[in-house]
Parts: structure tokens; sequence; C-alpha cells
């Protein structure tokens, strides 16, 4: 609202994924792959490999063209990304984190000074200046990581620094070893991964074969590792955020399950590689990586999902607002907006007044500062489909605006703004649905077109576990939800369709568990 | 009347150091980054210049890809040393940089694409082109208009970001990020300062290069002294008639504080003036003797002095520009002490690494 928000039409969210996506996976390659170039080197100059050497040198030219390039290029198209999608986020990372990011760049410069001299300097230099320059370039590398992991898990874990705002507590949060294990391990395991793509294109099969051995030592115990890092990881994640986590919609539980899939995938094609190194092909090899590459984004999206509704954990949402009042916060907080309203609010707006003629429109308008950093109106996370297929008329609409924080565990802030400024948000997200008015008789789709938002199947949910059994008593109990709970949105479904709901209910109840006996004073 | 509510409130987290601390570091990073890519740009059109003559003139594919080679090591630091500039102005000046570049957000997030195709391209010439010079010429000329429209895309954000009262206009009537700032009277004489100054400072590339070669190969050492020194000479003159133009497009308050109103602005003004005429008849004087240390040393030099006060003029400028919405005095600052101490040690320390790394390459080395 503080900023103009850009409207993109297939999804900011998944603009910001794609580069942030593609640039993890090559600067990680770039920290764990500079330790794979001086440590290959040592062996193969002991060794008096000069074949190995050969290759390496070709390997060190993909190297630096993919790393200092590509992942450069893309690591400065993500700040450029940030800042154009989530700017008051960038504004105060850089205001809390510019040392951090000055130390980084420091860093950043002698790495890529580093990276050019080792390439540049193979036929020129002495083994040992050589690899002079090849230290220096990983462990500036590796201090790049280590800078910016803390600046990275701040914004997932800040701790304390909520409340005492130093520099060392935010940075030194909860997940920060972790993290930083687990990417170091898998910046380890892609330096194998890549080694295995420059090596499939070598005609020498035994060449071949001792790299593949080789890169297979980097890759297996790592990505063996890895289940252990992601482990504590999580164990680090305050339990709130874990748990909103945990849901209908694809969530971090889900993308975490993803991760360990892809990291199977990949574990069994490195051992395949190992078991047939001299068979060893380009699309193999490219197999391999795209395994890689999934289960590294999985495991960003986990960090991503977990994080929701927040951009910065406790602090500021998605939509940037910020979660309670601050000093300095400037009104943009949900109860100052609902106090100002979004129309008075927000700076790049074209109407702040609403009438019958222009609701829509500016409902659109509202939509675009409130809601368009995650959704999109047709695209990603669109919300055409969410509504058109759970078919909520403008009413249930509006109810459900009331509760949208409660949705999926928590995954989105309240709602901000004035009662109108909501009727013009229910008028436009009506203008992308078109209802065809049906009683439902499937019990299953009456919870998914209005429970399955908030409520999740289990024993220990308050719909399964507190609505009467009776199943006339529960029919009516639904006719008026607010009494039921006072947070629950106001929606009136007909009575059939709480009939079909009650009774699908109490088949599902039927089904669970019996409880396990309650510890002694209990309650 | 100026609506203030046009520009976005600042974030409530203090400066982590004082204002001129980080405007400090502001103005050294960015004469850097600005000279880097100076060398790089006009480098690079230098070099195909040299090789497009070269259908008449000897030596013309020997520099083209003596020049070419080094032209990705060039971009490698404009970007690295870009990266610190653009922080330290989002610490200073985020409120506005962020909101014009969502005005004109595609544009914007496009150049990391373009700077992506032109600097493969530039490696393709750097490692090809001795094989493949008919492709090599075509791809250079590729990655140097691939590199002018990124140099337009910034000279239209950075001058958008200039004038807050644009912003609502243009952002209303498109928000998907499809805008420029075409309408700026300043957009291309300003445009044109920066690019004329690439072929000067390319000039004096060539003349480092031409002077790495004196005792090895002097004649061909001498034909690219030539072409860097007349580079040089012609795209200072030019810059007296693009400079003009630049400082006439500027509004009348603004022209008026290079002109006596601002005691520094004008001391520098006149200083990068005058300083461009000394430069003009030094290097005059040193192609004409081929005097190659008076060109190496001196010309540059001087011309580094000029672009670091022209670097300060546009820190002057752009306060100007923004003074009824930028009130430094009333950030609030909470100095992040041992952060701060921490990046300043290791700057220093990573200066000193960096010549030590220059240095083992053999980079000071006497020749024999």
């Amino acid at each position: 609202m503080n900023y103009p928000v850009w409207d993109v039409a297939f999804g900011a969210g998944l603009l910001m994924a794609l580069v942030a996506g593609i640039h993890v996976f090559v600067s990680h390659f770039a920290v764990g792959g500079g330790l794979f170039l001086i440590l290959t080197e040592i062996k193969a100059r002991r060794a008096g490999d000069t074949a190995l050497l050969g290759w390496l040198k070709a390997h060190t030219k993909f190297f630096v063209l993919l790393t200092v390039v590509f992942g450069a290029v893309t690591g400065v198209g993500i700040w450029f990304t940030i800042g154009l999608i989530s700017p008051t986020a960038t504004s105060d990372l850089i205001h809390i984190y510019v040392w951090g990011w000055a130390i980084e760049w420091v860093f950043f410069f002698l790495e890529i000074s580093a990276a050019l001299f080792y390439l540049y300097g193979w036929d020129k230099l002495e083994p040992k200046v050589h690899q002079w320059y090849g230290w220096i370039y990983f462990w500036t590398a590796f201090a790049s990581m280590v800078v910016i992991n803390g600046i990275i898990t701040f914004m997932l874990t800040p701790g304390k620094w909520i409340e005492d705002h130093q520099f060392w507590t935010g940075f030194f949060n909860p997940t920060y070893w972790p993290s930083l294990a687990f990417r170091f391990c898998l910046s380890l395991s892609l330096a194998g991964i890549y080694a295995l793509i420059t090596a499939s294109l070598i005609k020498d099969a035994d060449l071949k074969a001792r790299i593949v051995r080789w890169a297979s030592l980097w890759t297996v115990p790592t990505l063996l590792l890895l289940p252990l890092c992601a482990k504590w990881y999580i164990g680090r994640i305050p339990a709130d955020l874990w748990a909103s986590a945990q849901g209908a919609m694809p969530t971090g539980s889900r993308y975490a399950i993803y991760a360990v899939g892809f990291l199977g995938v990949t574990l069994l094609l490195a051992l395949v590689a190992l078991v047939m190194p001299r068979r060893l092909h380009i699309a193999f090899a490219l197999i391999v990586a795209v395994a890689a590459l999934g289960a590294m984004d999985s495991f960003e999206f986990v960090r991503e999902s977990v994080r929701k509704p927040y951009v910065i954990a406790n602090y500021l949402y998605a939509n940037s607002l910020y979660s309670s009042a601050i000093p300095g916060d400037g009104g943009f907080t949900v109860p100052g907006v609902n106090q100002t309203g979004v129309l008075n609010a927000a700076r790049f707006i074209s109407t702040r007044t609403i009438t019958p003629a222009n609701q829509v429109a500016v409902g659109h308008e509202i939509f675009r500062v409130e809601c368009q950093a995650c959704h999109t109106p047709t695209g990603y996370r669109g919300i055409h489909q969410l509504v058109e297929k759970r078919q909520w008329d403008p009413d249930k609409v509006h109810a459900m605006l009331g509760g949208i924080y409660l949705m999926h565990n928590g995954v989105m802030p309240d709602f901000a703004g004035t009662d109108a400024e909501r009727d013009a948000l229910v008028a436009y997200v009506n203008s992308l649905q078109t209802i065809h008015p049906a009683e439902i008789a499937d019990g299953h789709e009456v919870y998914e077109r209005n429970c399955g938002m908030c409520h999740q199947v289990k024993a220990t949910d308050h719909l399964f576990s507190n609505l009467p059994r009776d199943p006339q008593a529960a029919t009516d109990a639904l006719k008026d939800l607010t009494s039921l709970f006072p947070v629950m949105p106001d929606l009136k479904l007909p009575e059939g369709e709480r009939r079909a709901l009650v009774a699908w209910v109490n088949t599902q109840r039927a089904a669970f568990p019996a409880p396990a006996a309650p510890a002694k004073g209990g309650n | 009347m100026l609506d203030p509510n046009l520009v976005p409130t600042i974030d409530p987290n203090p400066l982590p150091a004082p204002y001129w601390v980080f405007k400090l570091l502001l103005v050294v990073t960015f004469f850097l980054h600005i000279t880097a890519m100076n060398c790089m740009l006009g480098g690079a059109g230098l070099a195909l210049f040299a090789r497009w003559r070269g259908r008449t003139s000897a030596y013309g594919s020997r520099i083209f890809l003596d020049i070419a080679k080094k032209v990705p090591t060039l971009l490698a630091a404009t970007i690295t040393l870009g990266i610190a500039p653009l922080l330290f102005v989002q610490v200073l000046y985020g409120q506005y940089i962020y909101t014009s570049s969502i005005v004109m957000a595609w544009p914007w997030f496009l150049v990391i694409l373009l700077l992506m195709f032109a600097y493969y391209g530039f490696y393709f010439v750097a490692y090809k082109g001795e094989k493949k010079p008919a492709a090599a010429g075509k791809v250079m000329l590729f990655s140097i208009a691939l590199c002018l429209i990124i140099g337009f895309i910034y000279s239209n954000n950075f001058t958008l970001s200039q004038t807050p009262a644009t912003w609502a206009q243009k952002y209303l009537s498109n928000p998907t990020g499809w805008n420029l700032n075409l309408t700026e009277p300043t957009l291309i004489p300003r445009y044109l300062h920066f690019m004329v100054s690439a072929v000067a400072v390319g000039g004096l590339l060539l003349v480092m290069v031409a002077w790495a070669n004196w005792k090895r190969d002097e004649e061909y050492a001498k034909a690219i002294f030539h072409l860097g020194g007349k580079a040089f000479l012609y795209a200072t003159m030019a810059q007296y008639v693009v400079g003009s133009w630049f400082l006439m497009s500027l509004p009348r308050e603004m022209r008026l504080l290079f002109m006596g109103d601002n005691p520094l602005a004008t001391g520098l003004f006149g200083f990068g003036f005058l300083g461009a005429g000394v430069a003009i008849m030094l290097m005059s004087r040193a192609v004409r003797t081929a005097n190659i240390k008076l060109a190496g040393i001196t010309v540059t030099g001087l011309t580094a002095a000029i672009i670091l006060s022209m670097s300060v003029m546009r820190e002057t400028l752009r306060d100007a520009y923004l003074k009824p919405w930028h009130h430094p005095q009333e950030m609030a600052v909470s100095t992040q002490w041992s952060p701060m101490i921490g990046f300043l040690v290791l700057f220093v320390a990573g200066i000193v690494l960096w010549f030590i790394m220059l240095k083992r390459y053999g980079f000071f080395k006497r020749e024999a």
C-alpha cells in the first residue's frame, strides 16, 4: 500500500520463484564447486594425473561461465526482483542488514576476482600459486554464504530480534546454523552433480569412470547427511510457524515431501552413475541435475511456505503490512488500515471514493494493493480458480473475507480496510466468477466448498470434535455458525447442505482411531 | 502543488550509520562502477571500431581481439562494482528507487536478461573471436547494443526516481510496469553524457593497453595508442556539446546550482569544464609526440578526478531534485558499530588481498 504494486498478470510470486529458483541452484554450486576444483587439482597433481588435470581445466571454464556470469547476474536479478515485488521488506532488510550485504559484497568481489585468476592462471601460474587462488576463491565464496545465510534465515526466524532489534541477534537466529549446514552440504552435493555433466562428455572411459567415482564421493555422503540437517532445521522453526505450514493447500509440509522425494531420486541416480561410471551419458547427468534442482527448489519452497503469511516472520506480512503497530510504521498495519481505510492509506490508487458505479473497479485496486503480492485475478494462485470451484456467492465471499486469517492454518494476513472497501473487494472477486446456483447433495463437496479452507479432517479439529453427534442437533447447530464459535464466518447454508455435511462428518468421525485415554489431571 | 503522499513513507528501521557515511560510500563505489562500465563499453565499442577500420589499416583485427578478450573481465568488474552503489543508494534513497523501478518494472527487470545475453556474447567473442571472426563481429555488435539498451534503461530509471511528481500518472495509466521516462527533458542528454564518456574512457583503456605493449611491440602499441588517444580527444570534445545540452535541459534552479548558486557544485563543474579542456590539450600533445606516459598518467589521473567530481555533482543534482521530499536530517540513525567496523576492516583487507592477487599474477612485473 505504501508502494505501488507491480501488476504481473501471471503472478509476481511466480516470477520471484523462477529467478530465485534458478539462482540458488547455481550459487550453491559456486560454493561447493570451488572446493571441488581446488581439491581435485591437488589430487590430480599428487597423482600426476594429467588427464584429470586436463578435464579439470575445461571444468573450470564451465564453472566460471556458469557461476560468474549466470550465477552473479541472477543474483543481481534477485535484488532487482525483490525490490520490485516486496519493496517494503527490501527497504526493511536493507536498513537492518546493509552492513551484512556490504561485507558480502567484499567477499563477492574477491570471489569473482579469484575465480577469474584461477581460470586464466591454469597455463600461466605455478601450481602452488594457482592453488592459492583456488583457496581464496573457495573461502570467499563460503564466506558469502555464511553472510547471506544470516539474512535469509532472519526472514524466517528473526527470533529475539523482534524485541531487541540488534544486528547479531537477528543474524545468528534460531535457524542460522542448521540452514548453513544444510546449504553447505547441498553445495558439496551439487559440486559432484555438476562434475557429472562435464565428465559425461569425456570420450576416455577410464578417465570418465575416475571422475564419476570421485564426484560420487562428493554427492552420496552429503545427500545422506541432508535429511539430518533438514530435521535439525525443522526442529528450530517455532511450532506456530510450522503448524501454519500444514494444511490443505500446497504447504511447507507438502514441499518437504517433494524435497525428500527429489533427494531420494537424486541419490538413487547418483548411485546408478556410480555403478556404471564408464557409461555415463550427458542426458543421464542432466536428469540427475534436474532431480537435484527439484530437491533444492522444494526446500526453498518449504522455507517460503513456512514463512507465510509473513515475509519477515512476526514482523511484516507478505502484503507489506506490519503485523503489529511499531513506531514509524506509517499506519501500515491491519488495525491502522481498518481505521484509515485502504483508499486513504494507499499511495498509488486512482479512486478514493466508492460509488455503486465504480465498486468493481475500486475493488480491483484494493485487490491489487492488498492481495496481489501473492495472488492474481486469473493466473498463479488465481482468485478466479479459487472461488469458481467453490461457487461462493457474494454473501459467502463477504463472510469468508472476515476470516481469511484463519484459512489454511493462518497463511494469510487478515483483511484490512473498511466495510465499504470489503464490499468493493467482494464485488470485484464476484466479477471473476460465474455462479451456478444449485444445492449440493454430497456432504464431502459441501465440506470442500465451505469448510476445508480452515478445518482439517482429523479428530482434534473443532468441527469434528465439537459438532453434536446427533444429526438433527448438528444440522440445527450449523444454522448459526457465529454462535457456535464467534470467529466463524456467518455462512448460511441451506438445510439440505447442512444435513449432507453432518452425515459426511459423522462418517468421517466413525473412521477416526479411538482417542487415547486422557492423562490424569488433564482437561 | 506537490502531493506529499506521492512518496512512500520510509520504513521504521533507522539508518545503521550516519547519513554521510553511506553518501561517501555511494559516491566512491559509484565512481568505481561507472569507471569500470566506461572501460567495458567504450573498450568494446572501440574494439569493434578498430576491426571495422581494420579493412583499411593494419592491426585492426589484432586490436579487436586484444581488447575483446578483456571485455568479459571488465563486465565482471562493472557488475561486481555496481552492486555496492546499488546497495548504498537503496539505503539513502530506497523509497524513490523502488517506486520508480516499479513504475517501469518490466524494462528494469529485463536489464537482467539483456545483461546475461550481452555477457555471454562478450565471452563468445573472447573465446571464439579468432576462429569465427565473422560471427564475432556480429556478436560483439549485438552485445554492445544490449549494453546500450541497459544504459538507456538505467538513465530512464534514475531520472524517474528523481521526479516523484510524475510517478502516479505513469503508474496508474499502466500498472503492469511497461513504462519508461521518455518525456523527461534531461533523459537523452544525460544518457548521451554517460555514453560519450564511455568512448573517452574506453580510449584511455586503449592507452593503458598500448602502454603495456610499449616495449614488447612498439609499432602495434603506437597504433592502439593512436586509436585510443583520438577516441578520447573526439569524445571529450563532443562532451562539451552533450554536457552543455544536459546543463541546458535541467530546470532553471538546478542549472543555476552549477553556475554560482551552490559553491561546491559550481566549483566541481568548473573543475570538470576546465579539466576536460586541459585533458584535451595534454592528450593532443601526447598523441602528437607519442608520449605514452603523459597520456597514461597525467590525462588518466585528470580524467579520474573529473569523473569523481562528476559523481559528486550527480549527488548534488539528485538532492536538488528531491529537495521537496528528502530530508536527511529527519532520518533516524542508530549506528551498528560492530558490523560497520567489520565491514571497514574487511573492505581494507579485501583491497590489500586484491592487490596481492594482482601482484602474484604478475601484473606489476617490470618487463625485462
